[in-house]
């Protein structure tokens, strides 16, 4: 009980805890191995034909990314003239780096993964991550060839993000489940709506401004509750994407964790 | 097959048994993966009692904290009240049928997530008890051949 106590409020072991990591870290890259071998023999296993076909579907899927991201530039573009029309103080750019899931945290409770990007490849504490579809989460410890991300499903995770359709501000938090969070202190009177798409609204500095978050899923009220219970399902796929970018975000001329 | 070769077997059984909890899984089946640190803990303590105690379930429990990556402490408490009772309960385990060993192993897997789930709550973390029945059946389906192997080193070391 007395060790419980003093790691949940104290630092005293935070050290010898990186040390013992760090020595686990073989356990984990062997933990890994049974995946890696699935992914190897469907691989070895894939038809020839089969192959040909995944090959057209990406060339045309790139094809249409290709497509919308002229749209998208011609957007950036527009959007920088109104900036600078209006003013505005900084541009956020971002800057990409693929990585791959490496291990997952055992206990359902503690939504962690750990990734094979460290401080060699310029990983910075509170770091953003994305897999292909949405937000994932932050990073929390770099070590010097990987690192540990805290997911936004964590029951310790909190973030700051607004509703496309009005730009409403809240705070989603982690409920440690991978299809569930809760947007925290809704008033009754709020416009907010089943279906609503959640992005991060940059707040607090952390995020960057825009990826998307979750969807709105399950609208709750109780007569004489202050606040409404509202449930978001995560747009990224926290529990089964394995490729993953981390954000470098632009910053006065200068990346975020590169010198 | 001594003690230095029972401690090898365990060290062995324990690395793989590591390795095998953290194995990544989708998230659906995280939450039906059994404890197996606890189970080779309940196991080896039932046939091994006299060199294997109170410390040993201490030792498993840091070992478990570390793996799960949970509060240094959390697992200590539970891995150490559980092995209090195995300790309490080895002499009967012996003349137990392996029907009544299993419910045995099941009622000690339910009082473990129970008492998980009292230092969740007291930690303010979330508790999943929807779950609790799934896990004790998962920990019933790898205590079966894990009891059948070590039930192997047991007799290994008796010859």
């Amino acid at each position: 009980m007395l060790l419980l106590t003093l790691d949940s409020y104290t630092d005293w072991f935070k050290s010898s805890r990186e040390q013992l990591t760090k020595i686990a870290y073989p356990l984990q890259v062997m933990a890994n191995f049974p995946s890696r071998i699935v992914a190897w023999a469907e691989l070895k296993t894939t038809s020839r034909k089969q192959l040909e076909q995944r090959a057209n579907n990406l060339e045309k899927e790139r094809l249409i990314l290709l497509g919308k991201l002229q749209r998208s530039a011609d957007l950036a573009a527009e959007n920088l003239r109104l900036r600078q029309l209006l003013n505005a103080t900084e541009l956020l750019m971002d800057s990409v780096l693929v990585t791959e899931v490496i291990g997952v945290s055992p206990d359902p409770q503690n939504h962690r993964i750990t990734i094979d990007r460290g401080a060699e490849d310029g990983v910075y504490v509170g770091q953003p991550v994305l897999d292909s579809t949405g937000l994932m989460g932050q990073v929390i410890v770099v070590y010097k060839n990987y690192s540990q991300v805290l997911l936004i499903s964590d029951f310790n995770h909190a973030l700051p993000v607004q509703v496309v359709r009005n730009g409403l501000r809240s705070i989603v938090e982690g409920v440690s489940d991978f299809n569930e969070m809760e947007l925290g202190f809704v008033s009754p009177t709020v416009d907010i709506i089943i279906g609503d798409q959640l992005v991060s609204s940059g707040l607090g500095g952390r995020y960057p401004v825009g990826y998307p978050v979750g969807t709105v899923t399950q609208i709750d009220y109780q007569a004489g509750e202050k606040f409404m219970q509202v449930k978001v399902k995560p747009s990224a796929q926290l529990d089964r994407s394995r490729h993953l970018l981390l954000v470098f975000t632009l910053q006065n001329g200068v990346f975020n964790g590169q010198n | 097959m001594g003690k230095t070769n029972s401690l090898q077997a365990l060290l062995i059984i324990l690395s793989v048994v590591t390795i095998l909890q953290l194995v990544p899984v989708d998230g659906k089946w995280l939450l039906w993966r059994p404890n197996l640190l606890l189970l080779v803990m309940i196991t080896w303590m039932f046939y091994f009692p006299d060199q294997y105690g109170i410390e040993f379930s201490v030792m498993l429990g840091v070992l478990a904290d570390f793996v799960f990556g949970t509060n240094l402490g959390f697992y200590v408490l539970v891995f150490t009240l559980c092995g209090a009772v195995v300790a309490l309960l080895h002499r009967v385990v012996a003349y137990l049928e392996l029907i009544h060993q299993a419910v045995l192993v099941s009622l000690l897997v339910l009082a473990v997530e129970c008492l998980k789930a009292w230092a969740n709550i007291f930690l303010d973390k979330p508790v999943f008890w929807q779950h609790v029945p799934y896990i004790v059946l998962a920990s019933l389906i790898f205590w079966l051949p894990l009891d059948r192997l070590v039930k192997t080193i047991y007799r290994w070391q008796r010859q």
